[in-house]
């Protein structure tokens, strides 16, 4: 064992100060806070597990939970799908590859809320006019039911996120060594039997990366939820984030917030560790 | 078991290096052909050629008398053994092996019969289950080999398999390859830039430099009968030593030095001309008697190799190596004769460097 000096622990320090004043201690003040009856301006008095009990009869918060929950699976297999087929069309010997490269990056480069926006003069104008011309009832109400605003939102999410996750899966396409693709078509591999043996397997440790991030990006969205549907219609496209704000700072009850942010954080931290784990052991190392 | 034929094949990559230029080469079913050269020679270029991993620029190559310029690699029927062995990291060495024949179609219990015959040949049963990461280099070769003997195909082709090998495992190697070519009979082509290796496993060597072949020839002939002075230099450790000078009369004249040429060795109508000499280090020894070809010459460097010396000299401005036999007592810095057998003298034209026959 290395002995821990008091310069080891000098160094550390500001980072353990820091650490412990904006997550640590909020943490647990948050924890803390959930047992309470607190509402923004009064401390309240402590409740026990009364908000918990609560929040599990919560049929809004429950809605929005599944609609969350939903709204990642679709969007992880989707992003990491279009992500790795958008790596795999720019790593392959084509003339335009760096632009296409830049091109798919950028959607990255807006900011949620702006995005929302676009998209939502892009489904409400734009798929109207189409629509009308070619005469599609269906392109005419987008946004104006859940499922629409659903399907809206996963639109909206992969558009963001898939050059983004490309990225990272090209950093893992271009490390794979040259010679085992050539000595799996040698071998008589076909161009699909190749990805399907070769590729695949090797690009699993990317399904880690991607997966967690796609996976904490698209359980902990805000903004765009809130510009392209803003919740609605009739709250049926609430997400968890949005929910637990207006739960805080539209109804006031901060208390109860609190309990289902943990909750949300318990969930996010069990999905994404299982996850993690379960990736992990289908990694390959070189 | 195959026939290859490559005529004029040219590989001009895309910022216009010409790495391998009108390449003719007839392969008999059977031969293990070897081709030889500095790095960068385009060696791997023309195997890559003949696998379809890299398109033919110019040229055509064909194996039985059909053109595989268009023929996908997966479609020729070959197998090849990269440098770096190219194993699949996420299978085991048995789905390694597998893996061509899987991808057949072929039964079950047929792939196992092949992959497990491979293995014992090949001494990896004890390691079917293991992943490549977890084996030596050698046996990770060893695994390549495999990976190219169960398939059964027309053509090996080897890319330096043995020069991540340390030296003791590359002879043994060496061996073990000359030994399974012998029983496969498979028709093969190896590229080495090791002069040792190329000497020791090809029935015939192909030279090469600059994407040029430079000679073609069974190991014998090209140790005995270089083209050029390259080839000369090139097959053979220690190299061939070379020495500038002059034809008069019946003498090879370097300076001060006259050295006396045989009759029977002397190329026609040299006389006054300028040539390039080459003579092997066990040309260049000693010898009881002394006559016109011996010379008195300072040793710079005397290495005892066990039951020869190889000693290093220099003459005329020429520094050069010789052999001479262990039962004599040479140290550095003494003056020594040395016998110079010019009846073994090769002959080259100074200005085009080929060989004067
Ligand atoms: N993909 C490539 N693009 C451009 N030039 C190449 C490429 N591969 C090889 N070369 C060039 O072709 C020549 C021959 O290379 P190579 O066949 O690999 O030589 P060797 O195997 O004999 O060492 C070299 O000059 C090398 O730089
Ligand atoms: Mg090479």
């Amino acid at each position: 064992m290395r002995t821990k000096d008091f310069a080891y622990w000098l160094f550390l320090a500001p980072v353990l100060i820091a650490l412990t004043l904006v997550v640590i201690v909020p943490m647990l003040l948050g924890v803390y806070y959930s047992f309470t009856s607190w509402n923004g301006i009064t401390t309240g008095e402590f409740v026990g597990f009364q908000n918990y009990i609560d929040l599990f009869k919560d049929e809004r918060f429950l809605a929005s939970l599944w609609f969350t929950t939903k709204f990642s699976v679709i969007s992880v297999i989707l992003i990491n799908f279009i992500g790795l087929s958008l790596a795999l069309i720019v790593t392959s010997r084509i003339k335009t590859s760096n632009l296409l490269r830049t091109t798919f990056f950028m959607p990255n480069l807006i900011g949620g809320l702006i995005l929302g926006f676009i998209w939502q003069f892009i489904f409400i104008k734009v798929f109207a006019s189409v629509g009308e011309m070619v005469g599609m009832e269906s392109l005419q109400v987008w946004l104006s039911t859940t499922e629409t605003g659903f399907w809206g939102l996963v639109i909206l999410m992969s558009w963001q996120m898939a050059g983004y996750i490309m990225v990272i899966y090209i950093a893992y396409l271009q490390g794979l060594p040259k010679e085992l693709l050539e000595a799996s078509e040698i071998d008589g591999a076909s161009s699909f039997q190749r990805f399907r043996y070769i590729v695949f397997p090797l690009v699993a440790p990317a399904f880690t990366v991607s997966m967690f991030l796609t996976l904490s990006n698209t359980f902990k969205l805000y903004d765009q939820n809130l510009s392209l549907t803003g919740g609605g219609p009739y709250n049926s496209t609430e997400m968890v984030a949005m929910e637990i704000f207006n739960t805080a700072f539209v109804q006031n009850t901060f208390a109860y917030a609190q309990a289902k942010a943990i909750i949300f954080f318990v969930i996010v931290a069990i999905v994404a560790l299982f996850q993690v784990y379960w990736n992990k052991r289908r990694e390959v190392e070189m | 078991m195959a026939k290859l034929l490559m005529d004029q094949l040219t590989k001009t990559y895309d910022n216009k290096v010409t790495a391998v230029e009108n390449f003719n080469l007839t392969v008999e079913d059977e031969e293990f052909i070897v081709f030889v050269g500095p790095s960068g020679c385009g060696k791997s270029t023309t195997l890559r050629m003949i696998a379809g991993l890299e398109d033919i620029s110019s040229g055509t190559f064909s194996i039985d008398g059909k053109k595989m310029n268009e023929v996908q690699p997966k479609d020729r029927d070959i197998a090849m053994v990269f440098q770096n062995y190219a194993l699949y990291p996420h299978m085991t060495v048995y789905e390694n092996m597998a893996f061509s024949l899987k991808l057949k179609g072929m039964p079950k219990a047929e792939i196992k019969d092949r992959v497990r015959n491979a293995a014992e040949i090949l001494g990896l049963m004890d390691y079917l289950n293991r992943k490549p990461k977890a084996l030596s280099g050698g046996q990770r070769q060893r695994v390549a080999l495999g990976r190219a003997i169960v398939r059964d195909a027309k053509l090996f082709l080897m890319d330096e398999p043995l020069s991540n090998l340390d030296s003791k495992l590359r002879v043994q190697m060496r061996t073990e390859i000359s030994k399974l070519h012998q029983r496969l009979k498979t028709t093969t082509i190896y590229v080495t830039h090791d002069q040792t290796e190329a000497m020791t496993m090809a029935t015939r060597i192909v030279i090469m430099k600059d994407g040029v072949i430079q000679q073609v020839g069974t190991p014998k002939e090209v140790y005995d009968q270089p083209d050029n002075v390259f080839v000369a230099g090139f097959i053979g450790s220690p190299a061939m030593n070379f020495f500038n000078g002059r034809i008069e009369g019946n003498y090879f004249v370097m300076g001060q030095t006259k050295l006396l040429i045989p009759d029977s060795a002397l190329p026609e109508g040299l006389d006054n001309q300028e040539v390039i000499i080459g003579l092997r280090p066990e040309h260049i020894t000693h010898k009881p008697v002394k006559d016109e070809s011996t010379v008195e010459v300072n040793l710079d460097v005397v290495e005892l190799m066990g039951s020869e010396y190889m000693v290093y000299a220099t003459l005329e401005g020429h520094s050069f190596v010789g052999r001479v036999d262990a039962n004599l007592d040479l140290a550095a810095g003494t003056v020594f004769p040395m016998a110079f057998e010019m009846d073994k003298a090769r002959f080259f034209d100074p200005t085009t460097e080929k060989r004067i026959k």
